[in-house]
């Protein structure tokens, strides 16, 4: 038999049975493009958030007080004198000390009870915020102790709705400062918190809490390596502090250093588990495509039986029949299987888009390994149980295949 | 499409004390006890007997459709037992041909593709011709005009004609019909019958043919009867009736 011919009859076949080959593609569709979808609509999520880490906090390392909690106190180990010590390292710069203002803010009736920030303007930079109008906090600010406020997107939005804000005056507990700036959206839903955040000088927040140490510092690294500038940190406070922590037990420090690259990879382990729990679900679905695949050319195998019966009948050989349904499995699975990655990567790609428009913009990344793991199952798969049964058959008698029962 | 002539010492079809038994589970039906028969080139012959004596059964051995259990097929002089399964799908490829009862054609799929699928599976016949054989097979069982519909689409008469001209197009030594008019009325059986004598007599073509009815059997010139698994009479039959003078057929 002419391989021409091989691949007539198989087309015959796909077609003359057009409900049998459409169910059987169908179940490698769904198989295939549940696997593709769902592993790459995890990996761009995972992704996702990873940039959203590392946009806004490239370097960053924040230095918290620790120890046990005393009711109603915050922690003190950090002094102001811990401040200036770390301005003198070279490892790190943009030292922005902070202290928080546990106080209500109003304006005329609106109030709100935001976390309102003491601090400096590497705050700003630190944490990559923007400025929408007017200015941000700055130096004379804080040498003054000028009662002038920053409003994060949200809070300027709460406190004078349509209203510019800038130059107004607004009641953080019992004393009055005047809006100098309004920053801009962060425009992603993993922070939008920052949205309704306050910020007043440093100094200004000091003298009006008379709190004596700071609620925690930031700054960022100078040097390509955040856990040597972090160690550095780490000695020179404990050295002021005056403990002896050789095997850096943390239990033993009064305050704790974390970079935002620790966040990183914390990020990147969940994700990774989530990655990881979408392919055992995809590998699920897989399965049960495989089976469906499976019930359908099991079904349809007396049908089949009968049909090779006829065709050996006719003079086909061994050869002639197992070619034809190698040819006819392979086409329905190809087949099946390109619609379902390209259906799996445009529903993802249209998911990670529609995501985009509220969260800010997911990247699509289509799942490489998922694809040829899904791709090359649905192939075993149909290869398997379209070839097997064929086999079978094509070892009886014309007969005893014509008169198959099942 | 006069038949060629391929006369050999040989007769076209020889057995000698030819067994069938089917085996399932263990259980052993044995159906043919030792069947001795032989067939020249240009017989018409009918086979006889009472339902379950074997007919089809031998058939399908004779067809080249099953194996037997025991004894010797010759076909052309050639034994059939030690043929490899490619000589024996040969065989069936530009040899003999079968037309079912159940006339087996494939559904959804034209008149013209099932006449013409031996054809993908013969050795020699060249590609090219395949359709212009086809179409004079076609012709021969007048149904050209029905050449694409769907075999779906024709009568159970018009459908064993289809398998008619399926066996016909590969040019066989020998076709083989099994109860071909069993699933029809008696007007479309007739002008089955008429087709296959017309194959015998002006295309001198070998033709066996099982069958319930005398009537039908009446068309052949030698009638076999079968019971039990054995040949009980096998006689030349001298009053034949012919296909077109007899209109319907007595079921
Ligand atoms: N595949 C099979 N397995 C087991 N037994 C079978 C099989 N095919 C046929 N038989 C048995 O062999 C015997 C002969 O069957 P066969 O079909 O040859 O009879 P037949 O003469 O053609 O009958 P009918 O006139 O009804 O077609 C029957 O008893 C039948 O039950
Ligand atoms: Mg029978």
């Amino acid at each position: 038999m002419l391989l021409t011919d091989t691949f007539k009859s198989a087309y015959t076949a796909i077609t003359a049975h057009r409900m049998r080959s459409i169910l059987t593609m169908l179940g490698i569709i769904i198989g295939v493009g549940s696997v593709v979808l769902m592993v790459s609509v995890g990996r761009s999520f995972e992704r996702y958030v990873l940039d959203q880490v590392e946009s806004f906090s490239s370097h960053l390392i924040e230095v918290y007080p620790t120890g046990f909690e005393k009711f109603g106190r915050t922690l003190d180990s950090l002094s102001f004198a811990d401040y200036e010590a770390v301005l003198k390292l070279t490892t790190v710069k943009d030292v922005a000390p902070v202290i928080f203002i546990r106080e209500k803010v109003s304006v005329g009736t609106e109030e709100i009870s935001p976390n309102i920030f003491g601090t400096t303007h590497h705050f700003f930079s630190n944490y990559s915020l923007k400025l929408r109008d007017g200015r941000i906090l700055n130096d004379s600010d804080f040498k003054g102790a000028r009662s002038v406020a920053v409003l994060g997107f949200q809070a300027a939005e709460d406190l004078f709705g349509p209203n510019n804000p800038l130059e107004n005056r607004i009641r953080i507990g019992q004393r009055f400062y005047t809006v100098v700036g309004v920053m801009d959206t962060v425009g992603s839903a993993l922070l939008q918190d920052l949205d309704s955040f306050v910020y007043v000088p440093f100094t200004t927040a000091r003298a009006q809490t008379g709190q004596k140490f700071m609620s925690y510092m930031t700054m960022k690294a100078t040097i390509e390596d955040d856990a040597l500038a972090m160690a550095d940190v780490t000695s020179l406070l404990r050295q002021r502090h005056g403990i002896e922590n050789p095997d850096n037990n943390y239990d033993k420090d009064d305050f704790r250093a974390r970079s935002a690259s620790q966040a990183t990879e914390i990020v990147g382990t969940v994700g990774l588990g989530l990655t990881a729990f979408i392919g055992l679900i995809a590998g699920i679905s897989l399965i049960v495509g495989g089976i469906g695949i499976m019930n359908i050319m099991l079904v349809s195998v007396t049908e089949r039986t009968r049909e090779i019966g006829l065709r050996k009948a006719l003079g086909a050989t061994r050869q002639d029949i197992m070619r034809q349904f190698l040819i006819e499995a392979v086409a329905l699975t190809m087949l099946g299987g390109t619609i379902g990655i390209i259906g799996g990567a445009v529903i993802g790609a249209v998911l990670t888009a529609v995501a985009s428009k509220f969260v800010g913009h997911v990247p699509f990344l289509l799942s490489i390994p998922a694809l040829l793991s899904a791709a090359g199952m649905a192939l075993a798969v149909g290869l398997l149980f379209g070839i097997v049964p064929a086999r079978k058959a094509a070892d009886l008698s014309p007969m005893e295949a014509i008169r198959w029962e099942g | 499409m006069p038949k060629k002539t391929k006369k050999t010492a040989a007769p076209l079809i020889e057995t000698q004390n030819l067994h069938k038994s089917y085996f399932s589970e263990e259980l052993e039906t044995a159906v043919l006890h030792g069947i001795n028969l032989t067939i020249h080139e240009e017989e018409f012959i009918s086979i006889m007997g009472p339902s379950g004596s074997g007919k089809s059964t031998l058939m399908h051995i004779l067809g080249f459709l099953d194996q037997p259990t025991q004894g010797k097929y010759l076909f052309r002089g050639e034994p059939t037992r030690t043929m490899t399964d490619d000589e024996l799908a040969a065989i069936r490829a530009t040899r003999v041909s079968f037309v079912f009862q159940a006339f087996n054609l494939l559904p959804r799929t034209s008149v013209l593709d099932n006449v013409m699928l031996p054809l993908l599976y013969h050795p020699t016949i060249p590609a090219s011709e395949r359709i212009d054989r086809s179409m004079e097979a076609i012709r021969a069982v007048d149904l050209t005009d029905r050449a694409l519909y769907y075999t779906n689409q024709l009568s159970g008469g018009q459908q064993q004609r289809v398998a008619i001209a399926r066996a016909l197009v590969t040019d066989p030594d020998v076709i083989f019909a099994d109860e071909p008019t069993g699933n029809l009325d008696s007007t479309s059986g007739n002008q089955v019958m008429e087709v296959l004598q017309n194959l015998h007599e002006q295309g001198g073509r070998t033709i066996i043919l099982v069958t319930h009815e005398q009537s039908t059997a009446a068309h052949a010139k030698r009638i076999i009867h079968l019971k039990d698994g054995l040949v009980d009479s096998d006689v030349q039959s001298f009053k034949r009736i012919s296909a077109k003078t007899n209109n319907t057929l007595e079921k």
